[in-house]
């Protein structure tokens, strides 16, 4: 089966498009996580394909629906932001021979196919439509929304995973070549880490208004408790350890100013979701949680790194698509779940929502309030990235289990969970949902 | 007198990933009266857990950045840290002016493997 890419048709990417056509009318049921590794062991099951097959069959059987019943699939293809397999290293043996491969060879352990899947899911029986999302599960699950509510699915699996092999994160594929194709190669040229952009704008916003990078700590603090909570995280399964201010404030700079706990860490994982019709989810297990809108935001800088005065225009941009779609204000959003990964972008997303009233500039002084999840300002009760390792799409599976109800010790109580922002990655370039306890 | 610094990831047994050192030679060099703690990526807090739940009290426990520090505030004849990184152990360490040994050049070390360390230490 041949699986297109999303056309920009899907998304809604611009203002003025009033509430989304499907408003309430797709739901997100169930959810299945596979377990975290820090990297791969080798063993078949444990690669990046087995844990996709654990998740999408964990979240079939949370939905309670039968596998004959699900018709789409809708998935992000890249497995990593930066491991790759080396070249010439052979592909286990036993990997073969425990699943069905496809063309090619590292489909199912450096990269993911719709084809892997389905070779390897004998019991979908019934796909008729496959779709990527690529980038992050922020980008499938407004695919797979859309998906639904356009007709073209009715009860769609939406998948997102991470692979992460031994050795240093981003010393392979382009960057360990002697050239770097494209734009890119006038970022890596000078060899920046990964957080150097959001560091730069993290500066600048410091400049802006008179904060420190200090001020960051009760956030991370925040983050990581709540992320220990979370026991599909990395953090809750293997390393229990709390960042404590004195300890965020005493780590190593990694471009400064931004720190090692700015940073987050690669794991393997996967996540899946089911989305079906408002209509299929009242028979199934969960309770459903609605769509209300996605957003796109696609605004492009000027320059190779966004300036903070163009991250502030777009998250208020993209904030106003937000709420125009999902036909609400901010004062409606029972908590916030933007993400973190960086954790210094997190204040940009969440002062362009207007969150809790926010203006910029405001939100480091907000986290040196209550920003618990028991108190009634929560800030990002998944914990992020930060609290769980790099998935990006904690936030997301947060959001639902809050609605649900059964976010387990993570539950938010100083709030009625009514409705909730998730999305991301970037303040410039991201996708974002609004989920809703209530179709309407 | 001898202060040593352990890496914990990579280096140490109950690190993540693994090293080959067993958390019994840290606290035999201990026992043996040399001046011993960690420095690792891992959270302050989380390196005092660590030595906590393994009934060793270690004289410090400081970031990765931070070995300069631990040279100004003890008083030693010489210092050493063992880790598994070029980059994140081995130039720093060098830097701050210790003396850097590898895992298993660790092993080796006569202060580790039967234990020998000289007089009481005193704190700067």
């Amino acid at each position: 089966m041949s699986t297109p890419t999303a056309p920009y048709s899907m998304y809604r990417p611009k203002e003025g498009l009033g509430p989304w056509e499907h408003r309430g009318k797709v739901a997100a049921v169930g959810i299945g996580h596979s377990p975290t590794a820090r990297r791969w062991d080798g063993r078949p099951e444990h690669s990046v394909g087995g844990i996709s097959l654990m998740a999408l069959r964990r979240a079939i059987e949370d939905a309670g629906v039968a596998a004959d019943q699900i018709d789409g699939l809708v998935m992000d293809p890249v497995t990593t932001t930066g491991a790759y397999w080396p070249q010439g290293k052979p592909i286990p043996n036993d990997m073969l021979a425990v699943f069905k491969a496809t063309d090619d060879p590292l489909d199912g352990i450096a990269k993911l196919s719709a084809d892997w899947i389905l070779n390897n899911m004998p019991e979908l029986t019934n796909v008729r439509f496959t779709m990527y999302g690529p980038g992050c599960m922020s980008n499938a699950i407004c695919v797979a929304a859309q998906a639904v509510g356009d007709g073209l699915t009715h009860t769609c699996l939406v998948l997102k995973s991470w692979h992460n092999f031994a050795g240093r994160y981003y010393q392979g594929g382009a960057n360990a070549g002697n050239a770097i194709p494209g734009s890119a190669a006038l970022r890596a040229l000078w060899g920046t880490p990964a957080c150097y952009g959001t560091a730069l704008q993290f500066a600048e916003y410091c400049r802006k208004y008179g904060k420190h990078h200090d001020m960051m700590a009760p956030f991370i603090e925040n983050s990581r408790n709540n992320g220990l909570k979370f026991p599909e995280g990395y953090w809750a399964q293997h390393r229990p350890e709390q960042i404590t201010a004195e300890d965020y404030k005493a780590a190593r700079w990694i471009a400064k100013p931004a720190n090692l706990f700015d940073n987050d860490l690669p794991i393997m994982v996967s996540a899946a979701y089911l989305y079906t019709t408002a209509e299929r989810a009242r028979d199934m297990t969960q309770k459903p949680v609605y769509i209300l809108n996605h957003a796109l935001s696609d605004g492009r800088p000027r320059s190779l790194t966004p300036t903070l005065d163009e991250v502030e225009a777009e998250t208020a941009r993209t904030a106003r698509k937000i709420y125009e779609g999902a036909g609400i204000c901010a004062a409606d959003l029972s908590f916030e779940n933007m993400y973190d990964g960086f954790p210094q972008f997190h204040q940009f997303h969440i002062e362009g929502l207007g969150y809790r009233g926010l203006q910029f500039g405001d939100a480091l002084d907000f986290y040196q309030g209550d920003i618990g999840i028991h108190g009634p300002n929560p800030i990002l009760p998944s914990g992020g990235n930060i609290g769980c390792g790099r998935s990006r799409f904690w936030m997301h599976t947060d959001c639902i289990q809050q609605l649900q109800g059964r976010a387990g010790a993570r539950q938010v109580t100083g709030v009625k969970p009514e409705v909730a922002v998730s999305g991301g990655p970037m303040p410039l370039g991201g996708h974002f949902t609004v989920w809703s306890a209530t179709p309407d | 007198m001898i202060l040593i610094s352990f890496d914990i990831d990579g280096t140490l047994v109950v690190g993540d990933p693994p090293g080959i050192l067993e958390v019994d030679l840290v606290r035999a060099a201990k026992n043996q009266g040399l001046l011993v703690g960690s420095c690792s990526d891992r959270p302050i807090s989380a390196q005092r857990a660590l030595w906590k739940q393994h009934g060793i009290e270690v004289d410090f426990t400081v970031s990765k950045h931070m070995l300069a520090d631990v040279k100004a505030q003890f008083e030693a004849a010489v210092y050493y840290h063992v880790g598994d990184r070029e980059d994140l152990d081995k130039r720093p360490a060098e830097r701050a002016g210790f003396e850097f040994l590898w895992p298993h050049e660790a092993l080796e070390m006569p202060w580790l493997s039967r234990g020998s360390c000289g007089a009481a230490t005193k704190q700067r």
